[in-house]
């Protein structure tokens, strides 16, 4: 938020290439004045505040592919990176093999913002209060990149470098997100506090993911990923490992709950203080754990 | 002449449904951004402070003028008048220096809003930055910045006291008995301070206007405003122009709640219109602007200290309010006033010392908020009452039982009270909520506690004692009705019950009456503004008084023309009929060319046009150093709330389970538009209570946005809401009727406040009741750990 | 400054319409075809007052450049009616008192009767959920979501 809000979007150029190797050139040809955009939720409100000033906007929701929501029983689900949000959430491929991302999107804004709004988007924004980040990294999320010189792919978990920083370069698009198959008799929560009922941002998002692993001492391993209490989504590690090696209990997972807490470094800010947020890593990680622990049986 | 027969048809007391929906529905209702202009028009943007508190050294427009697109740029140089409705305390620009971040220093008019935009950052300005002022209390202290050192030279209206050299604004003091020997005879005494955050409208329509100033110099504005008059009173003073040389328009409002009562930004409009002759300018406030550069609900340091013998009977209460007023306080003077002479809230306390200071501050400039600073003032008021209850040993409902004003009781200024329902109010909100009973447990491992709390409030319609109303009425030739007003619908309702009241007091159906809208000073009767929930009252006399007028014309005609007595006719379902003749004639016609004489010699009536006025005719001051005064205003509004809520021990959060209102509305005129007005204000309460808060560090707002200002929702409402209507009528309102409007928004602050505290024993020096501060203040207690 | 020639249909009216880059789907319904139905309350994809049907599916029109709606259907509250009769949303409105100030009255429309569309007997969870985005000062949200479950019963007027 600024003092100084535009009353609407500044001017720029709204391009709108034909194909994905149009698009990557155009975009590393025009590095630092052109900005990509699928929903544009995020990218409009910042250009109206003053923190965006782009020459060229670059649609890319129509380009090849990245409208496709499939599922193959060999390698997983794939979302290309156009699908908005509510086409997530009613999926029955989504609900069936990634119901943590359907629930992770559904907590996000409101029904309008969910129609524009893409995980892929939340995922570049790479703001450390992204609701779909989580998901996806303890999804194993992969990401499929088009740059100038052809296609790669990335995991999530290495995809982030700073708040807003990602290992994008220039002329680099994200077509799509790629999860493996879940493990079987997985679960999964996400529990996101914000300061109305539903569709805020987080003050702070934890999700829980876990599953049964009889390679681990626990017989479990646990998956933890929180959002709004670190510079990045932080995945703390010494949780996992905690709740790998040692009996899983009430008593175990409180143990973890406040690895979590102390692992995490939160600031103050309009939304909450550190003190509460550390409180509520702890709080909602216990309830989240507890509660993915009780699904698994 | 008789006085009109309640017909079974009338629709007082019916829900009608609104005259306005169906254009409200379909798209079809032109609020002030919908008007079409043309090529003529204009777009105004304005620069602003950035600083909280600053001496303007100077402003040097000569690049911003030579963007093209741009046809003027305007600064305080060419505005030299005072602005201001209760204390001229303003310019429409900054003259010689800024008092708060967003203070508008220079106006733009260009072909088009992004070279407005564009504009200001061409202007370039030197300013001084000074030390701001940034609290009440600390505004008050012998060394703080003075921020208006010409306040002895304000012109002030006689009932509000500022004190020159200081930053008090206005100081309302109330004494009466004795509190110093009153403590002494108290077998409990409560002593609390309570911090109440500023808040903002937020109506869903941010404040606009349009201004066109013509060759001859005189000005129309088009602005979604409660107050066309009293816009176009203080604009046409301030620019030195008579009032028939202004004229002001209001279509649709969307939404005001205060907000567009007064003068905020449509001067503005009118300034930079003035330097386009002949071109209209639009104004607009983005939504980030809209939460700090208009109005905003002024914050409130209170000091309570309230006593009980040993029976529970209140003997004495001291309190002091220090009003965070903001940069200018030309309305809010009027706010620490109605808080003072109301400090004891609505009890009867026979030994009273209460001071309210309205205070200067480098903070968004306070006005009217639905309440009018009784929702800040109960907000701690209630507590203590709770809080000395709980002392005394005595249940918070019996308590305010014992104390509550009753017909006749004596007031904090003095006076009797007229008869008022509160005590029965406070008796349904608790039975509705089950008070007595503890809430039903939640399941044994539930991480959640539940509650009850309940408030009383009362509230009279601040303003000035010759606040008038009036109203036209004329009837078209196939007999229907056109009513003309001044007051505005803002969502409450009140061309609804204007044409209730119309067609009640003729005797037409009420499909027949029109309201003649939009408001527009040329062509509407005089309202003070639409505010202080005082149409139904005051502009409901008026239509009365003007449909009387009208009804007895049509009745002197008929008797004229049938030769009988006016009392043996009546206007039933639009015609006139005779009781005793049994003659009949339909309105039709006859309202606009009268009746054949029987000689065949020309004709009797004319066309009937009927008028009416109200205006408060006794009410009396308040001793500027007692407050005493045998009728200080007109009536109160008088009614409680009780919440029965969830504090989850995990995070803090809470769950409003069921919310119950009552008020004692005199007379439902609408009683569905009643109860949408209590809903509206407990959620809108709820919100202030849970959610609000314009954080203000070292005077910059650092949450004006939509994203980070936060506001209930469809998902933040209660699961159960009860509105009860209470009905002792008030003798001088149309059928017994008063205000409601604001009064559903006053006590839900404490009512929730105290529901969790029984709920989990902790109280917050303030609202909002985050999450984060029911936990924090639940973890530093050891409820939780 | 750049231009697009774009062809949108309009509440079933085919439109051909030159906007520039920089220009929202809400800023050409209200300011170049005088749609002023739909409402400009924030600018910022928060208050839910701009909401229209974009190819079936409710958006807030501030968030979309006209420019991306080449080849789309859009409906606004203009549209809801159908020769005069009102939309089931509308008339349920009206019937439970759900309209005070009216400025959220069209986005709240449109939300409701995409919600029906695509879940025609929701619960009132639901109805609460689908309608979070829709921000309104006035009514307390009580009878608006009275009015969406009574509007489920009604009989729709046209597929």
């Amino acid at each position: 938020m600024t003092l100084d809000t535009h009353p609407a979007l500044p001017e720029f150029e709204y391009v709108q290439p034909q194909t994905l190797n149009e698009a990557s050139e155009f975009l590393s040809n025009h590095t630092n004045e052109a900005r990509p955009f699928l929903g544009g939720t995020d990218v409009f409100v910042r250009m109206r505040d003053g923190f965006l000033s782009p020459k060229y906007l670059v649609d890319l929701k129509n380009l090849s592919g990245m409208n496709l929501l499939t599922f193959d029983s060999q390698s997983g689900l794939t979302v290309g990176a156009a699908v908005n949000m509510n086409r997530i959430i009613a999926s029955p491929e989504v609900q069936a093999h990634c119901p943590l991302l359907a629930e992770a999107c559904r907590s996000v804004a409101s029904y309008q913002l969910r129609t524009r709004a893409t995980i892929i988007g939340n995922i570049c924004n790479a703001s450390p209060a992204g609701d779909t980040i989580g998901a996806g990294l303890v999804s194993d999320g992969i990401l499929h990149i088009h740059g100038v010189s052809g296609s790669r792919e990335e995991t999530l978990s290495a995809f982030f470098l700073g708040p807003g920083k990602t290992t994008l370069k220039p002329g680099d698009i994200v077509t799509a997100i790629h999860f493996p198959l879940p493990p079987k008799d997985c679960a999964g929560k996400y529990l996101k506090l914000g300061r109305n009922q539903l569709s805020d941002l987080s003050i702070v998002g934890v999700t829980a993911f876990g599953y049964k692993d009889p390679t681990r001492a626990s017989g479990y391993r646990f998956r933890l990923a929180l959002a709004s209490v670190a510079p990045l989504p932080l995945m703390p590690t010494n949780v996992e490992t905690h709740l790998a090696e040692h009996p899983i209990s009430v008593e175990t997972i409180h143990e973890a709950a406040h690895l979590a807490s102390e692992a995490c470094t939160p600031i103050d800010d309009v939304r909450g203080s550190a003190r509460y947020r550390k409180e509520m890593v702890r709080n909602l990680s216990a309830k989240a754990l507890t509660e993915v622990w009780k699904k698994l049986g | 002449m008789a006085e009109p027969k309640i017909q079974n048809s009338s629709p007082v007391g019916e829900s009608t449904p609104r005259i306005d929906a169906r254009e409200k529905v379909t798209g079809a209702a032109i609020y002030t951004d919908d008007l079409q202009f043309g090529n003529a028009l204009l777009y105004a943007r304005i620069k602003r402070s950035p600083h909280p508190h600053a001496l303007i050294k100077k402003i040097d427009v000569t690049k911003a003028k030579a963007l093209p697109g741009v046809k003027a740029v305007v600064t305080g140089e060419n505005f030299p008048g005072y602005i201001g409705l209760y204390l001229q305390d303003r310019y429409i620009f900054c003259r010689d220096r800024a008092r708060y971040v967003g203070d508008p220093v220079a106006g733009v008019a260009a072909v088009s809003e992004e070279i407005a935009q564009k504009a200001l950052d061409l202007i370039e300005v030197q300013y001084e930055a000074l030390e701001p002022v940034l609290d009440p209390e600390a505004g008050i202290l012998p060394d703080a910045p003075i921020l208006h050192p010409d306040l002895g030279k304000y012109v002030v209206a006689g009932f509000i006291y500022p004190k020159a050299g200081t930053n008090i604004s206005n100081h309302f003091k109330l004494r009466k008995g004795n509190v110093e020997e009153a403590w002494e005879k108290c077998a409990a005494v409560i002593e609390r301070s309570y911090r109440i955050p500023h808040i903002q409208h937020v109506p869903i329509e941010p404040h606009i206007a349009i201004a066109k100033v013509d060759e001859r110099g005189e000005v129309t504005m088009w602005t979604s405003s409660q107050s066309p008059f009293a816009q176009r009173n203080l604009i046409a003073q301030s620019l030195g122009i008579s009032q028939s040389e202004m004229r002001v328009i209001s279509p649709a409002v969307g939404g005001g709640f205060g907000g567009k009562a007064g003068v905020s930004m449509e001067s503005l409009a009118v300034a930079i219109a003035m330097k386009v002759k002949g071109h209209p300018v639009k104004l607009r406030l983005t939504r980030e602007e809209e939460f700090f550069t208009a109005f905003v609900r002024q914050g409130l340091v209170a000091h309570f200290k309230m006593g009980c013998d040993k029976n529970g009977k209140l003997l004495a209460m001291e309190n002091r309010f220090y009003w965070d007023g903001g940069a200018y306080t030309e309305y809010g003077v009027n706010i620490a006033r109605a808080a003072g002479y109301s400090c004891t809230g609505p009890y009867e306390v026979p030994n009273i010392k209460g001071d309210s200071y309205c205070v200067y501050t480098n903070h968004p400039v306070g006005g009217p908020m639905r309440g009018f600073g009784m929702p800040e003032m109960h907000a701690g008021l209630e507590q203590c009452m709770d809080e000395l209850a709980h002392q005394i040993g005595m249940d918070a409902v019996e308590f305010r039982k014992l104390n509550c004003l009753k017909t006749d009781s004596i007031l904090a200024t003095g006076g009797k009270i007229h008869p008022i329902g509160l005590e029965d109010c406070i008796q349904k909100v608790a039975n509705a909520v089950d008070w007595g009973r503890k809430s039903a447990a939640s399941a044994p491992a539930s991480r959640k506690r539940r509650g009850k709390g309940i408030a009383a409030m009362w509230k009279a319609p601040a303003m000035p004692p010759n606040a008038g109303s009036s109203a036209w009425v004329e009837l078209a030739e196939d007999g229907k009705v056109n009513v003309g007003i001044g007051g505005q619908d803002i969502g409450q309702g009140a061309f609804t019950i204007s044409a209730q009241v119309a067609a009640a007091t003729l005797g037409v159906p009420y499909e027949w009456v029109r309201v003649a809208a939009p408001v527009d000073t040329r062509y509407s009767p005089y309202e003070w503004q639409t505010v202080a929930s005082r149409l139904t009252w005051s502009m409901g006399n008026a239509i009365v008084n003007a449909a009387k007028d009208v009804r007895k014309q049509i009745l002197d005609l008929a008797a004229e023309a049938w030769d009988e007595s006016p009392d043996e006719l009546n206007i039933v379902n639009g015609v006139v009929i005779s009781y005793k003749s049994e003659k009949e004639a339909p309105l039709k016609n006859l309202v606009i060319y009268g009746l054949p004489n029987p000689d065949g010699r020309g004709w009797k009536g004319g066309p009937i046009i009927g008028r009416g006025n109200f205006m408060p005719k006794d009410v009396t001051g308040l001793d500027a150093e007692t407050g005493q005064g045998e009728h200080g205003v007109v009536h109160y509004t008088t009614g409680a709330q009780a919440v029965e809520l969830e504090v989850d021990l995990d995070t803090g959060r809470i769950e409003i389970l069921k919310g119950v209102a009552a008020f004692d509305v005199g007379k439902a005129i609408n009683p569905e538009l009643v109860k949408a007005q209590m809903e509206g204000g407990l959620v809108q309460g709820i919100s202030s209570a849970l959610l609000e808060h314009l954080q203000l560090k070292d005077g910059y707002p650092k949450n004006a946005s939509l994203v980070d200002y936060r506001i209930a929702t469809s998902s933040d409402i209660p699961r159960e809401m009860q509105s009860i209507i209470v009905e002792v009528a008030q003798d001088d309102g149309p059928w017994g009727a008063r205000g409601i409007g604001e009064h559903s928004m006053v006590p839900t602050i404490p009512a929730i406040a105290n529901a969790i505290y029984d709920a989990v024993g902790v109280r917050l020096e303030g609202p909002p009741f985050t999450a984060e501060k029911v936990y924090l203040a639940m973890l530093d207690a050891g409820i939780v750990k | 400054m750049t231009f697009h020639k774009i062809n949108v249909t309009i509440n079933d009216e085919l439109e051909q319409i030159i906007v520039p880059s920089n220009m929202t789907l809400m800023q050409m319904l209200r300011e170049s075809l005088a749609l002023t139905g739909t409402k400009n309350g924030c600018s910022a994809g928060e208050c839910g007052a701009c909401t229209v049907l974009l190819n079936g599916e409710p958006v807030n029109s501030c968030m979309v450049l006209a420019a991306e709606c080449n080849g789309a259907k859009i409906l606004t509250v203009e549209g809801l009616a159908r020769d005069k009769q009102l939309d089931p949303v509308q008339d349920a409105l009206i019937q439970t008192g759900g309209v005070q100030c009216g400025f959220c009255t069209p986005g709240i429309l449109i939300s409701s009767r995409a919600l029906l569309n695509r879940n025609p007997s929701p619960t009132e969870e639901e109805v609460r959920e689908a309608l979070v985005g829709n921000l309104c000062r006035c009514t307390g949200y009580v009878r608006i979501i009275e009015s969406v479950m009574k509007a489920a019963e009604m009989k729709p007027h046209q597929i």
